[in-house]
């Protein structure tokens, strides 16, 4: 809620003023915006190694644990067994495993918290929003409405809706932001017996990952840091033995996604500028429609002695 | 002019001029001479509030209880068929009031009342359904501070656009009809109605350049909804394009909407049909349809594409399903053109805007493909709070051009029916659209007609 009045202001005026028609049009600024991707100073962030994980799923208890929420005993009624993220569940272990003999793998499943989040791009009242300082994408009750578009939007299928009750909630991993700010690290690094997952900020982990590929060669599919350029960046990072694409994680190349998608989007309703002026035009245009339309309806009035409708 | 309507079989058709004269359409006329409520309307109230009372268990229970929707499919059939298909249905007001004020086809101004009259009521009531759609709708209240919205995301342009636009231009481009009904209504009421229809007129101008704005952004938003989920929506929809699509979608749609209804209506009420008008309709349609086929084929064979349409999936049925209703319908109309051919020119119209509704249906759900094992089929609450919604309108419909003058009509029907309310139904003042408002005060307008 702390908006300066600054802000205010420059919101007001890039929303409704027609005054900015000029600014625009084809100017280099415009470009500029929807293409660069900055990255958050203070980049939080996780990395996570398939290739010695032991699938364990301590860090799933965990999250559960730092994040309170109960455990999801849907499957048989007993045991905690989430088949997949759920209104539940913030992190999941799941196991790929061809039929055909190739290697299998674990994966960790939870938030990208992407650079350029698809999900807070689509958010219609930016309930979900990055932090500008930690790069974090979290959730905010107060603005979300429920639209579940986010569920659409993020190419990694991260966020899930709750569909029962009467105040539903968005579930996504939000890193244990309330943890950090006590000086804790996330829940499911604190578990990890074999340090799959490491927390930490993001341009360490990338050169711990890097370092890994680099003293292990040949063990790291495609010699790769999963994040690093992917969707425009992530600040969950991934190192595997077998194609990403297996792991849920898809080929979606260094532009992300919405600005990609987005990019005329983004430019026509820069500072509402073409909507203005095309608003303008017509209104010029009808002004005279209007017009002769009128005279037209009084010339019929004069020759039927019924009232005019227009 | 006089020697024309005199001699009522004397054919002087040509090929710019298929209707008769005294058939021609010239005015407004409500239906009359049935009553409101039939067993059909109150089928239609039935199903609404059936809708009404499972809309309640839904904002108790939840969206899962009552709906198919799952993890994967986010989006149910009040978001994808109520809002997405049916507002391009009614985007009447958008497509045929461009080509009526803007292009100045003067012919369509005869179709405009029922152009707005559909769109007011779809919009209404697919944003009903919206806010019902809504996880947690009472964080709406956003909507009125601008720099809360994000102003890049399609779906906040959606929403927003979408309700002010329902409830500003289209709300005001439908007073008229009201306006017109105070003044037969009651004599008294006269001067004001004149002094607020003047205020409307001065206004109307920025109103209608709106009524366009608004709608050709959220339509081609509704297109922009899909891009952001990349390839999940498959190669034969997913283009950058979808927005125009969507747009031009939309306004062939919707001439066959408004068009068809009219069609239709006459047809019921057994009223004259200014054929001269619907060509015109037709020949815009048709001419729309050929010219989004065309665009939509080059864009997939420019995405090289075209080659999973001849793969053997279901992916490729609906694609065949919608482009052969699609451009089908604008065969047919174009036929019916020459042949001149009602039920043709109906049938076209019907085909058109089913594959059309198809398309617009597709992005979100037949070609969306979130993983390979989901599947979405709804639910039955789900259908029948949908079902519901429709009716609502359907019901809507009815009243409004039973109560006031929406559908166009010949001259004749208009003192076909001042008579009937008049010698038929005089105890009832406030049926009649006749010429007096109280008994034995005569007409200003009739006298100054008598010297010309």
């Amino acid at each position: 809620m702390d908006i300066t009045r600054r802000e205010v202001i420059t919101k007001i005026a890039k929303t409704g003023a027609t005054g900015a028609v000029a600014v625009t049009v084809g100017t280099h600024a415009v470009r500029e915006e929807g293409e660069s991707i900055p990255i958050p100073s203070t980049a939080v962030g996780l990395l996570y190694d398939a290739t010695i994980c032991i699938g364990c799923k301590a860090c799933v208890a965990a999250c559960a644990e730092a994040n309170d929420t109960p455990p999801d005993t849907r499957l048989d009624g007993l045991h905690q067994g989430p088949d997949d993220l759920n209104d539940v569940t913030r992190n999941i272990i799941k196991l790929y495993k061809p039929t055909d003999g190739t290697p299998s793998s674990y994966v960790k499943r939870q938030c990208m918290h992407c650079l350029d989040p698809a999900c807070a791009a689509g958010c219609p009242f930016q309930a979900l929003a990055k932090d500008p300082e930690t790069g974090i994408v979290s959730w905010t009750a107060d603005k979300c409405i429920g639209c579940r578009y986010c569920t659409i939007t993020c190419p990694y299928h991260v966020p899930r809706f709750q569909w029962m009750g009467y105040n539903p909630r968005v579930t996504k991993c939000e890193l244990c932001s309330t943890r950090l700010e006590r000086g804790l690290k996330p829940g499911c690094t604190t578990v990890c017996p074999t340090g799959a997952v490491i927390f930490g900020a993001r341009t360490v982990l990338l050169a711990e990952g890097k370092r890994r590929i680099k003293e292990n060669p040949g063990r790291y599919y495609e010699n790769k840091v999963y994040g690093e350029t992917d969707n425009g960046g992530t600040q969950s990072l991934y190192l595997a033995r077998v194609p990403f694409e297996d792991l849920g994680l898809p080929e979606i190349g260094p532009e992300s996604v919405p600005a990609k998608t987005l990019r005329w989007q983004r430019r026509f309703y820069q500072y509402f500028a073409l909507p203005a002026l095309l608003y303008a035009g017509l209104v010029q245009v009808i002004r005279k429609s209007v017009k002769g339309h009128v005279q037209d309806a009084h010339d019929h009035e004069k020759e039927t002695g019924l009232r005019a409708q227009l | 002019m006089s020697a024309l309507t005199s001699n009522k079989f004397d054919v002087l058709l040509t090929a710019e001029t298929r209707t008769r004269p005294e058939e021609r359409w010239e005015r407004a006329v409500p239906v009359f001479g049935i009553p409101v409520v039939t067993s059909s309307f109150l089928v239609l109230v039935g199903l609404t509030l059936i809708a009404l009372v499972l809309t309640g268990y839904r904002e108790l229970a939840g969206l899962g209880p009552v709906s198919g929707m799952t993890d994967a499919f986010g989006w149910g059939i009040w978001k994808t068929f109520n809002v997405m298909v049916l507002t391009a249905l009614g985007s009447g007001a958008f497509a045929i009031g461009i080509a009526a004020w803007v292009f100045r086809r003067k012919k369509l101004h005869q179709l405009m009342r029922m152009a707005l009259l559909t769109s007011f009521l779809a919009y209404a009531c697919g944003l009903l359904l919206l806010g019902i759609d809504a996880g947690r709708p009472w964080n709406f209240y956003w909507i009125v501070f601008p720099w809360k919205w994000n102003m890049h995301s399609p779906l906040a342009e959606v929403a927003i656009c979408m309700s002010i636009y329902a409830m500003i231009p289209l709300a005001v481009e439908n007073i008229p009809p009201i306006l017109e009904r105070l003044w037969y209504f009651d004599s008294r009421l006269r001067p004001g109605v004149e002094r607020m229809e003047k205020h409307l007129h001065s206004v109307f101008p920025y109103i209608i350049a709106m009524a366009y704005l608004l709608p050709g952004m959220h339509q081609s938003s509704l297109g922009a909804l899909m891009l952001l989920a990349g390839e999940r929506v498959h190669p034969l929809w997913q283009t950058p394009f979808l927005p125009l699509l969507y747009v031009w979608a939309a306004s062939f749609m919707s001439f066959g909407c408004v068009a068809g209804t009219t069609m239709l209506c006459c047809l019921v009420w057994k009223r004259a049909m200014d054929m001269d008008v619907l060509d015109e309709a037709a020949r815009i349609t048709c001419w729309l349809i050929y010219g989004w086929a065309g665009f939509r084929l080059i864009d997939i064979a420019f995405r090289e594409q075209l080659g999973t349409a001849f793969r053997f999936d279901r992916f490729a049925g609906v694609f065949w399903i919608e482009m052969i209703s699609i451009i089908g319908g604008g065969v047919l109309l174009q036929q019916s053109l020459r042949t001149h051919d009602k039920g043709k020119m109906f049938l076209g119209y019907v085909v058109s805007s089913l594959g059309g509704m198809i398309y617009r249906f597709s992005p979100t759900t037949l070609a969306f493909r979130p993983n390979p094992q989901a599947l979405y089929f709804p639910a039955t609450i789900e259908i029948l709070v949908s079902l519901g919604f429709i009716a609502m309108g359907v019901a809507g419909f009815l009243i409004a051009v039973k109560r006031l003058a929406i559908l166009p009509g010949p001259l004749y029907l208009w003192h076909d029916m001042a008579s009937y309310f008049r010698f038929r139904r005089p105890y009832i003042r406030w049926t009649g659209y006749f010429k007096y408002g109280f008994f034995g005060e005569d007409e200003q307008i009739s006298q100054d007609n008598s010297h010309s």
